[in-house]
């Protein structure tokens, strides 16, 4: 993945403007998901991502395949402007959408159903009310998550959510191995707790 | 282990990252404690549902609102040096110019020292001992079987000037030298 990512990266600096096209085309849903994940807020998250790219655009001749790997790059670009947004958001009261998944098939008139069933576990067969407990531990969960401190939360959702490894969480949030896996070992003890009057829904 | 240093290593056991020892002491720690058996089962719990979060999707408007945006950006115009920087990042291509780079250095080195060319000896007042000179160990007859040596620098063989490698130094009169003060 990240050698197709190199070759479209050195096709772009030779001028081909549709391999960045291709690049925002498979990056632009999980870039987006680390973002609102992180932030809480989905339409920021896209506003977010496109000034990710944009950044990635202007920059992208001085990207150098091989030594950095894209996905790194991406994700330490949006990292600092994840935190650029928390830092200016200061004070302010902040807007979050409550329910970012419903959000996305809100022109769907199943769209919440179907999105429900989706992320419900296999074995249980589709009840009105099991959806409607998914749902609330789906929110539960992002709650909890949004509210974890900045320093536990990146390293929580590059692993568990974005699927990184540890390596690329490592050079992403500048950090040594063994403070990454000590913090997302943190990270995940701090959601457990949050998590605890809902361990009879999971 | 304790329960703290058990909670400590959750992460590492649940993706098998522990050594033998640590992982023996772990094992060990959880079959005598309940309270960690409940703590690391909830654990492994909160860690699933997290990763079964559902992911968000971009807005159908987001690719054409961003190569609108896209569009009115000015790219970073790349620099001679920095197309440079870019060819050398390529490890073969950088390896291969660092070797034409040396090869060019000693080509120049060996070319302004002429360290080939047998016209240009010492000439620091050293007596030289021609092939004519009845002393030197080579045979004239039978260049390649020099007297009372067992090698040769072969490019004395080659060579179309007389025989001048071999050189006994001057002696030193002591009597003429300056002592300057001393003896």
């Amino acid at each position: 993945m990240s050698e197709l990512d190199d070759e479209l990266m050195q096709r772009f600096q030779k001028g081909d403007e549709e391999a960045f096209n291709l690049i925002v085309r498979r990056h632009q849903q999980p870039l987006i998901n680390f973002i609102a994940r992180f932030t809480g807020d989905k339409d920021n998250a896209e506003d977010l991502a496109q000034e990710t790219f944009i950044r990635m655009y202007k920059a992208a001749n001085r990207y150098k395949p091989g030594r950095a790997q894209f996905k790194t790059w991406m994700y330490f670009i949006a990292k600092n402007l994840c935190k650029n947004e928390m830092r200016n958001r200061g004070r302010r009261d902040r807007y979050r959408v409550d329910n970012i998944i419903t959000e996305d098939n809100s022109n769907n008139e199943n769209g919440d159903e179907i999105d429900l069933i989706a992320s419900a576990p296999a074995d249980v067969s589709f009840q009105p009310e099991v959806a409607i407990e998914r749902k609330e531990l789906n929110n539960a969960i992002h709650d909890a998550i949004t509210e974890l401190p900045e320093q536990y939360r990146f390293p929580l959702i590059l692993r568990d959510i974005q699927g990184l490894s540890y390596d690329e969480i490592s050079k992403i949030l500048e950090l040594r191995s063994g403070t990454t896996k000590s913090r997302i070992n943190r990270a995940r003890l701090m959601l457990k707790d949050k998590l605890k009057p809902y361990m009879e829904m999971l | 282990m304790n329960c703290l240093q058990t909670e400590e290593n959750f992460s590492a056991h649940y993706e098998d990252m522990l050594d033998y020892k640590t992982l023996q002491r772990f094992e060990m720690h959880m079959t005598d404690c309940g309270a960690c058996q409940k703590e690391y089962a909830e654990f492994i719990e909160s860690v699933k549902v997290s990763q079964l979060l559902p992911q968000v999707e971009p807005s159908s408007s987001f690719h054409s609102k961003l190569q609108q945006r896209l569009s009115e950006e000015p790219r970073e115009k790349i620099t001679f040096w920095q197309r440079i920087q870019l060819i050398l990042n390529t490890p073969k291509l950088a390896f291969g110019v660092v070797m034409l780079l040396i090869l060019a250095t000693a080509g120049t080195v060996i070319y302004q020292n002429n360290l080939f060319s047998p016209d240009t000896q010492p000439n620091d007042g050293i007596d030289y001992i021609t092939t004519s000179d009845p002393q030197s160990p080579f045979d004239n007859n039978n260049l390649l079987q020099p007297r009372g040596f067992d090698s040769v620098d072969p490019f004395t063989f080659f060579s179309t000037q007389p025989m001048q490698q071999h050189y006994i130094l001057k002696q030193v009169s002591y009597t003429t030298a300056s002592t300057a003060g001393g003896l």
